[in-house]
């Protein structure tokens, strides 16, 4: 009993410094003292903790347990908590989790009922099936709705919402005169055909499937060329309403759907395929993203609050592993053979280029090292310098007075300098330091062969740093390299050091080169240069996952430790979400199966979540608070027959997500103003029960499309390779602009844009002052005011009225018309335009 | 998320704000960067931690180990430990140890200058941590686990306990370049966005261009001032049409404080302010003129500053320790001109200064074929050391030690969450009460461990 509902917390993990899976452990309690007074149950906490009789410690914290076991374990406490020497273990991780009917009643977990829509007083407010749940539960808390907002509001939170832009004046004059029965839905069907609403809806699942342009373990910039092609089948998707049970699918396992165009949805598959290395948190993105589960927790130890076995999260994994990223190439076959035959090439030349390089600087430090002495004694006058080569001279002088000299075999001709010697003794030891060069440098090239035969052919890194090779001594290694590396850094980074004093590589050393030679390079580097040039850009692919040749099964890892393997875990679906006989997965590596099974219209969660995702885009909160969690952790719904009613109509009617959005802006409750009615914030301060619409400040991408839209300068062509958002001459809509794991935009990031490397229920909407830095000062505010201000035409009055209609959809009234033209008397037009885009009035939508 | 339930989770673990911590600026609590209380009466308001990235030698900094130079060259008795590259017998430091100050510490002879104020520091010789690699450590140090996605500690410091100067952000990164790894190191990840790390290039010298739009270079301060004036009128006349909103109200204020913080932030990078003989004192190098500017923030309440040796990783010296006097020479002067003067300030009683690396480096030689010069010392994550200053910690102190080779932590072992859980204890911080609900559970810096290592406590 107590491993079943204890151990999760109380083993291993310890919580409240607790541990439960040994008496002496059990004896001697946590942090709120002693848990067990042998034979005193009513002196234990824990019992009181169990019975829930305690103020503040209520276990388990999932529910109190049934009266029988909570009968048991006082009288197991009073008859002196003997502990049987087998139980002294700690429950395994990786055990079958045999899921109560308590769990499978849980409210995400139960299949979903079709609702009917409640009787409510005040049925003439009512405009959808909608409004009966919302007013249902206002009318029974005692509250009212609010007013219904006026319609210059309504236009302009119906644009955004679906657009993520504002209305334009004409549209608002429209929309304004329409004064037919149909208006409205006129509006809502104008704005679901438009193609910024893809754009607009794609980004909320961006956030989702943590899209990014480019690599995360990099120190450069390293994007991905073809990323863009998942984000634009989003945005496809969501334009041309592709039932989202498909859409679903195709991001799980678009390669193997299918399909007359063997790509129409294997480009989902980016989902996967473009997730972010280092940290392999595909379960996570697919669990939250299409189940609002964590499963991710189930990692290291069964889930503690919610039916997870450890076991379930393997067999997950065990499906991701058995994938692998794959690049489908969007060109015919015979262009990718040719392209790939052609690189080939280039790389043959470029090898053989670089070999003869290699192996003529090799030769010529040879030949120079040979005159090591002459060059030495030159470098002081004594020699006359004749044939020698003036620019090795140079450097030898150069080297002889460094302060970087980290070896001690020059020391002694140093010494001899600065004694003002003899020539006689500075050609001794001139010589003799020639000869050590010389030495060395057979020496190295002897080390060099034997470490060739250690390695064999194209060792890999790994295998490089598990082998110990032979080398020189430290000092003479440091000597070899000042006279014969090529430009090099220690392994930190923090020392660069210049080529070698004789190492004259591509570029330093074709004068050296002459006759057969010469021709043959210049003849070699003309080869590469046209191979280069005739190589054409790389044909376009897809990044997509395709199935592992030989899927296998995962053990557990228990605990999370790879070095310790449990059970095996079939690939399969999860157990709280499948019948009592679990098929294993044995198509491919299961990716297909596991898209159906979520997919599935009989899978309680997946219609549940994407329904409550679009409610919560709408309305600011979802009737779910948590949206990628529908497990005992996350918030339980506001109108659990609301969700219902929505997620049954949901499959109905195809899965189609323009479908829900009309029917959820079509209802009184969307369109409620912000009002503050004292009464009901007194008993409804955070709005649950949706009584009036909250007021939002704009997220970040929301915010540089309209600030673009408003100057007039906006570019609605989409695009396909990201731009990057700070480049001045980008002005397209920011879902097109360049999304950096490895460093995300500045202005995204000041703005709430979430971090693409995981999965993004929700925006934060945080108001700080580095934001108002960007309003007042950035460059791209400057040209938005600039090209506003040029946007305005005719008398002082009339553009101040121009303004307010583009970026308000309303005239100013007599104070704001006396403000502007008293700011205006001693500031310019462009001063005006930045602060009227910096205004609340244009930072929210009401 | 709606707005108050971000400021409810941003509570979350507090009981309730700290008002008696509103400094200036911070003039309502829907400021997530409003002095927050901390948990307990803290020791220490502020932290500088000079990351030495890369990961500096312990046995040729401040770990002496004589039996290395009398087992020079033969192989370790008890055999080598696993690290990330085969590594050959032992090798001797080519520096030697000096005894400093009155505590009589042992250092290298590479840090004379930090030798002088060993008496400042507690020398924590005790050290580990769970992996051999560079990427991994730096995201154990930074942020507690192994791989990205979690906060980094100024997040969490700047989370749990606001910013005290809101003219300036609350978290300072300075690096030359970037470390490995980059900005993640200093992400807020799943806390809001407001508390990730504030990243000024190093390589930028002038103190205007450090901070994104600070400055706006076609404005007068009186021009501003007017938009500003007129901003205000703009969105009071709208408040007063829309009813009060905390919201609405916040913006207002933000812009006040915007418009205060373009004065006072590029003063705080500007070195040019101290005297010739100050930076001299510091150095002519990226590091130290990272000291410099890092005491200035501390001074005007920056909560946590960073300074990152350099660029990629400078004390990775794999092949030739001896790399590590020229490294020594570029950070010695600056870190005892920072502890002087913190102190002289009587700043260091409240401010913790932490110096130390990802990780250690191997008392044996590396010979992995990725070298070129074998005179150099593998990663190690078992034993390293870790050195720290100023907020309530012991002075002149060491604590722990390693085996008599210096490879492995031995007595009073130190886990990264332990040094975390112990530099937030200073800060009033109960690491365990620190926690933010994100993905269906409370997290926190320290995962499920550490202990406050009370040791190294005054």
């Amino acid at each position: 009993m107590l491993a079943k509902n204890c151990y999760g917390c109380h083993t291993q993990a310890a919580m409240g410094g607790f541990r439960m899976d040994t008496r002496e452990a059990l004896m001697k309690g946590g942090k709120s003292g002693v848990a067990v007074v042998e034979g005193k149950p009513a002196e234990s906490l824990m019992v009181a903790a169990i019975n829930q009789t305690n103020e503040r410690l209520k276990m388990p914290p999932s529910g109190k347990l049934a009266q029988a076991d909570i009968d048991l374990i006082t009288a197991w406490v009073k008859d002196g908590a003997v502990f049987p020497e087998k139980l002294m273990q700690s429950a395994p991780a990786a055990s079958d989790l045999e899921l109560t009917p308590e769990q499978k009643a849980f409210w995400s977990f139960r299949p979903v009922q079709k609702q009917t829509p409640p009787v409510v007083r005040n049925a003439q407010w009512v405009r959808s099936p909608i409004d009966r749940f919302i007013l249902a539960r206002i009318e029974k808390e005692g509250l009212k709705p609010a007013h219904t907002a006026d319609r210059r509001t309504l236009l302009r939170r119906a644009t955004y919402d679906l657009t993520g832009l504002p209305p334009t004046p004409e549209e608002t004059k429209i929309f304004m005169e329409d004064r037919s029965a149909g208006a409205w839905e006129k509006v809502i069907d104008r704005l679901l055909a438009s193609s910024q609403y893809g754009e607009r809806w794609a980004r909320y699942w961006l956030d989702i499937a943590r899209y990014a342009d480019d690599k995360l373990n990099s120190t450069v910039d390293e994007p991905y060329p073809n990323a863009f092609r998942y984000r634009n089948w989003v945005i496809g998707a969501f334009n041309r309403d592709l039932p989202y049970n498909q859409f679903v699918k195709a991001q799980i396992a678009g390669d193997l759907m299918p399909s007359q165009d063997p790509n129409q949805f294997a480009a989902g598959t980016g989902f996967f395929a473009l997730s972010p290395e280092m940290q392999d948190e595909r379960v996570d993105a697919l669990t939250r993203g299409f189940l609002g589960l964590t499963v991710a927790c189930a990692q290291c130890h069964d889930h503690k609050f919610d039916p997870i076995p450890t076991k379930d999260f393997y067999s997950l994994q065990g499906i991701m592993n058995s994938s692998e990223l794959h690049e489908t190439p969007l060109a015919g076959e015979l262009i990718v053979k040719a392209w790939t035959a052609q690189k080939k090439e280039l790389d043959l030349v470029e090898k053989r280029t670089k070999e003869f390089y290699d192996n003529q600087a090799r030769v010529l430090g040879e030949v120079l090292a040979a005159q090591a002495a002459r060059y030495l004694m030159a470098a002081q006058g004594v020699d006359d310098a004749k044939d020698l080569d003036v620019e090795t001279l140079e450097r030898w002088k150069k080297y002889l007075v460094s302060d970087r000299l980290y070896h001690p075999f020059l020391n002694p001709f140093r010494a001899l300098v600065i004694a003002k010697a003899q020539p006689a003794e500075l050609w001794k030891e001139a010589r003799r330091f020639q000869e050590l060069v010389l030495a060395v440098n057979d020496e190295k090239k002897l080390v060099d062969e034997q470490n060739k035969v250690i390695l064999g052919l194209d060792p890999t890194r790994k295998d490089l740093s598990q082998t110990q090779l032979n080398a020189m001594d430290r000092d003479r290694t440091v000597l070899w390299r000042d006279l014969f590396e090529r430009s090099i850094s220690d392994a930190g980074g923090a020392f660069r050091y210049g080529a070698g004093v004789m190492y004259y590589g591509k570029g330093a050393i074709e004068r050296f080169l002459t006759g057969q030679w010469k021709s043959y390079v210049e003849e070699q580097k003309k080869l590469e240069e046209a191979k280069r040039k005739a190589l054409p850009e790389k044909y376009p692919f897809l990044q997509t996952m395709s199935e592992k040749e030989k899927p296998a099964d995962m053990k557990v890892y228990v605990r999370g430790d790879r070095n310790n393997l449990g059970d095996v875990a079939p690939r399969r679906f999860l157990a709280i979400l499948s019948s009592k006989e679990r098929a294993a997965f044995h198509q491919g590596s299961g990716r297909l199966q596991l898209a159906e099974a979520i997919a599935d219209p009989q899978n309680p969660l997946t219609a549940r979540v994407i329904v409550n995702r679009v409610w919560q885009q709408h309305f600011g909160r979802g009737i779910v608070a948590t949206p990628s969690n529908f497990g005992q952790l996350g918030e339980r719904p506001t109108h659990p027959e609301l969700l219902d009613y929505l997620a049954a109509d949901f499959v109905i009617n195809g899965w189609s997500l323009k479908k829900l959005h009309k029917s959820i802006l079509m209802s009184a409750t969307y369109g409620l103003a912000v009002e503050n009615i004292e009464a009901n914030l007194t008993k409804d301060p955070d709005n649950h029960l949706f009584w009036r619409a909250n007021r939002r400040r704009v997220d970040a991408e929301t915010l540089r499309d309209s600030l673009l839209f408003a100057s007039g300068e906006i570019d609605l062509k989409p695009a396909d390779m990201p731009a990057k958002l700070d480049d001045d001459k980008n002005l397209k809509r920011t879902v097109y602009g360049f999304i950096g794991r490895r460093k995300l935009d500045g202005m995204l990031a000041l703005f709430d844009f979430p971090n693409p490397q995981a999965t993004t229920e929700s925006r934060m909407s945080t108001l700080v002052p580095p934001q108002r830095l960007f309003l007042m000062n950035s460059p791209f505010m400057e040209q938005r005011a600039i090209a506003l201000a040029k946007r305005l035409s005719g008398s002082q009055d009339e553009k101040v009225k121009q303004a307010y209609r583009i970026l308000y959809c309303r005239e100013p009234d007599l104070d704001e018309l006396k403000l502007a033209l008293q700011f205006l008397a001693d500031a310019d037009w462009a001063q005006y335009a930045r602060v009227l885009l910096g205004s609340n009035e244009f930072l929210f939508v009401n | 998320m709606q707005r108050r339930d971000f400021l409810e989770t941003i509570g979350a673990g507090f009981g309730m704000y700290g008002l008696a911590g509103l400094l200036q600026g911070a003039t309502t609590s829907s400021n997530p960067l409003a002095v927050r209380a901390p948990h307990f009466p803290a020791k220490a308001k502020r932290i500088i931690y000079l990351f030495l990235n890369g990961g500096p030698s312990q046995v040729d900094t401040f770990d002496p180990k004589p039996m290395l130079t009398k087992y020079h060259g033969k192989p370790m008795p008890s055999g080598t430990l696993k690290t990330e590259r085969k590594t050959g017998n032992l090798m001797r430091s080519p520096f030697e140890f000096k005894h400093y100050g009155k505590s009589g510490i042992e250092v290298s002879e590479i840090f004379p200058k930090l030798g002088g104020v060993i008496d400042e520091f507690s020398v924590i010789r005790s050290m580990y941590t769970d992996r051999p690699n560079h990427e991994p450590s730096l995201l154990l140090l930074n942020s507690g686990d192994k791989l990205p996605g979690r906060p980094s500690m100024g997040s969490w410091l700047t989370y749990g306990l606001g910013s005290e100067n809101q003219n300036l952000p609350g978290y300072v990164v300075l690096c030359p370049g970037l470390p490995v790894l980059g900005h993640q190191n200093w992400a807020s990840n799943f806390l809001p966005a407001v508390y990730q790390g504030t990243y000024i290039p190093m390589a930028e010298k002038d103190p205007k261009k450090l901070i994104q739009y600070i400055r706006n270079s076609s404005l007068s301060p009186e021009k501003q001032r007017k938009e500003l004036d007129l901003l205000e009128a703009i969105n009071r006349h709208h408040m007063a049409k829309e009813g009060q909103d905390s919201q609405l109200e916040a913006t207002i204020q933000s812009a006040e404080i915007a418009f205060r913080m373009q004065a006072e932030a590029p003063d705080a990078f500007d070195i040019t302010k101290e005297p010739e003989a100050v930076r001299a004192r510091y150095g002519d190098s990226d590091f130290g003129r990272g000291c410099l500017i890092a005491r200035r923030l501390a001074e005007r309440g920056v909560r946590m500053v960073q300074l990152y040796h350099g660029n990629f990783q400078p004390w990775d010296s794999h092949d030739d320790i001896e790399l590590h006097r020229p490294l020594a020479d570029q950070s010695d002067g600056a870190i005892a001109a920072l502890i002087q003067d913190l102190k002289a300030s009587g700043l260091l009683d409240e401010t913790i200064v932490l110096v130390g690396g990802e990780f250690g480096r191997t008392p044996v030689v590396e010979v992995g074929g990725l070298v070129k010069v074998q005179n150099g010392r593998d990663h190690n994550n078992h034993g390293f050391s870790y050195l720290v200053a100023g907020g309530g910690f012991k002075r002149g102190t060491v604590y722990g030690s390693t085996d008599e080779f210096g490879f492995a932590a031995q007595e009073n072992k130190v886990h990264i969450h332990d040094l975390h859980a112990t530099v937030l204890n200073q800060l009033g911080l109960d690491h365990t009460k620190l926690t933010y609900r994100h993905s269906g559970r409370d997290y926190r810096l320290t995962d499920v461990a550490g202990n406050v290592v009370r040791g190294v406590i005054a």
